[in-house]
């Protein structure tokens, strides 16, 4: 298992050699400044909780986290095709490796949040503790996903499209502008479907104890995130035999 | 999380049960004309299935050097890659006793994008060596490789012969019971490959299993106790190396059988690239 995981370490840091680390933070960074102009100064209207600079930061960033993610497990065996070939490794290993950089990237990319929250003088109470129990449950959700969607591109290659239309259209319909509560009662059973809502909850929970006001919102998000981990493992174990030969 | 199934107690080395490895093909709905438009345009797909390999059993015992022999597209890598466990099978069972080491398109596995050092890292990674060991076994595999010095240069500009020598090397430093190789028996010139002989006949006299498939007929002549032959997906034969090339020649249509004689003379330079 050790093995595993610092050859991992290993390929991981070596493919970072050539980014430029900033640059993969200017990105998330632009985005919400952006948004909170929108939202906040020129339509100014009271869609998340205050301030709002803070609130779409702390949604964007795990949210960039998962998009990207997501979007290079797509094509995580496809790339290591040649590698795979000769792997006497778990294939599972090329999933983890995508899933494990961009959470690095994405705690580079924290700092950000501590300049919003310095910018606007907000800082978190207690419950900020759950923050990496968020990020434990995000890793957790994007290793299943990953694993179903990448064994998913193995046999439909145009699933990767599809996923990246789904994700575009997930960002607006998650809770990452805007708060689950803000949106009309009846629709917010069909909302909380998606997995995104708990973890979101739980990296803001910090600043906004009032987030958690619904708890029933939650326990449905993280049965959906159940469920998708759960069926990712499955549905992964039942092509493992294809990806192997498609290598 | 474990792939590698190992049943240590097995008698022999690496045990093949009715062993099937299938290809399922899509195809459209043949029919052209108008008849048969609509169907097409529904998208309907048949689904065609090609058993590379079918009924396979057989067994290799601990300390053999067996040569596969067969023509080309035959089942020959799809053998080698069940034996390794980098393929499951879709019918049977495969059982080995200890590891095999698959030196299956090892060439192509080293990403030019990466130094050398990475590259004997990633590689034997792969192949199940820890960083700890591929620490201790750097130096002698750049020795071996004779690529001392350069071990931290991109391989990007390296020639295909010293990737083929890093690529053996690598392999050949592993501290394993058994190979299953394809093609990469010995590289390199004249000189190497004495080298290349020197470190398979040690092994070999260490007791270490070999399941070999080549292309050149006198490295398998050479090298190997035992031949297994297969003929399009099914094992035909289980003889001597020389009555099983003998079978391989005679299936081949006679016009290639001429050009194969004429080029028997040269040395083999294999071409990785198919791999």
């Amino acid at each position: 298992m050790l093995r595993m995981l610092v050859l991992r370490d290993l390929q991981k840091t070596y493919t970072k050699l050539r980014l430029g680390y900033l640059w993969t933070l200017l990105e998330p960074l632009g985005m919400s400044i952006v948004l909170w102009l929108v939202f906040s100064v020129l339509l100014s209207r009271n869609i998340g909780q205050q301030p709002y600079a803070l609130f779409i930061t702390v949604g964007i960033l795990p949210w960039w986290w998962f998009t990207k993610g997501i979007a290079q497990t797509t094509r995580s065996f496809k790339r290591n095709a040649n590698a795979i070939r000769i792997s006497l490794l778990p294939t599972q290993i090329w999933v983890l490796r995508v899933v494990l950089v961009s959470m690095i990237e994405f705690i580079f990319s924290l700092p950000i949040i501590v300049l919003a929250m310095i910018l606007t003088r907000t800082f978190p109470g207690p419950l900020i503790l759950l923050f990496p129990v968020a990020m434990l449950v995000q890793f957790l959700l994007m290793y299943g996903l990953g694993l179903l969607v990448a064994s998913g591109v193995a046999v439909i290659p145009d699933l990767a499209r599809i996923v990246r239309i789904v994700m575009r259209a997930l960002f607006y319909l998650s809770p990452v502008l805007y708060s689950i509560t803000k949106i009309p009662e009846h629709i917010q059973p069909f909302a909380s479907l998606n997995p995104m809502v708990a973890i979101l909850g739980l990296y803001r929970i910090g600043f906004w104890p009032s987030e958690i006001e619904t708890p029933w919102h939650y326990a449905l998000s993280f049965g959906v995130i159940v469920v998708i981990i759960t069926i990712g493992f499955l549905v992964f174990k039942r092509l493992e035999p294809r990806i192997l030969k498609g290598a | 999380m474990a792939r590698i199934h190992l049943t240590p107690d097995l008698s022999s080395m690496l045990e093949f049960a009715t062993v099937g490895s299938s290809v399922t093909r899509q195809h459209r709905r043949g029919g052209g004309g108008r008849k048969h438009a609509i169907r097409r345009m529904a998208g309907e797909f048949q689904n065609e299935i090609e058993w590379t390999l079918r009924d396979i059993s057989t067994s290799v015992q601990v300390g053999e050097c067996v040569a596969l022999i067969g023509l080309p597209d035959d089942g020959r890598e799809e053998f080698l890659r069940l034996a390794a466990g980098t393929l499951f099978p879709d019918e049977g069972t495969v059982r080995r006793k200890e590891v095999i080491i698959p030196m299956i398109g090892v060439v192509p596995a080293l990403d030019r994008s990466y130094t050398v050092r990475q590259n004997i890292y990633i590689v034997g990674g792969l192949l199940g060596m820890t960083p700890d060991e591929v620490e201790s076994k750097v130096d002698l595999i750049a020795e071996q490789a004779e690529i001392e010095g350069r071990l931290d240069k991109y391989l990007g500009v390296a020639r295909p012969i010293v990737r083929q020598k890093l690529a053996w090397s690598i392999c050949m430093a592993i501290e394993t019971r058994a190979y299953a190789i394809d093609q990469l028996l010995v590289v390199g010139d004249g000189e190497y490959r004495d080298h290349c002989w020197a470190t398979l006949d040690r092994k070999r006299a260490e007791g270490v299993t070999f399941l070999v498939s080549s292309d050149t007929d006198e490295h398998l002549t050479r090298f190997c106790d035992r031949a297994i032959v297969i003929s399009q997906g099914a094992i035909i034969a289980e003889t001597s190396v020389e009555e099983g090339i003998e079978i391989r020649n005679a299936m081949i249509p006679d016009s290639k059988r001429k050009r194969e004689r004429a080029r028997s003379e040269e040395e083999d330079e294999e071409d990785y690239e198919d791999l």
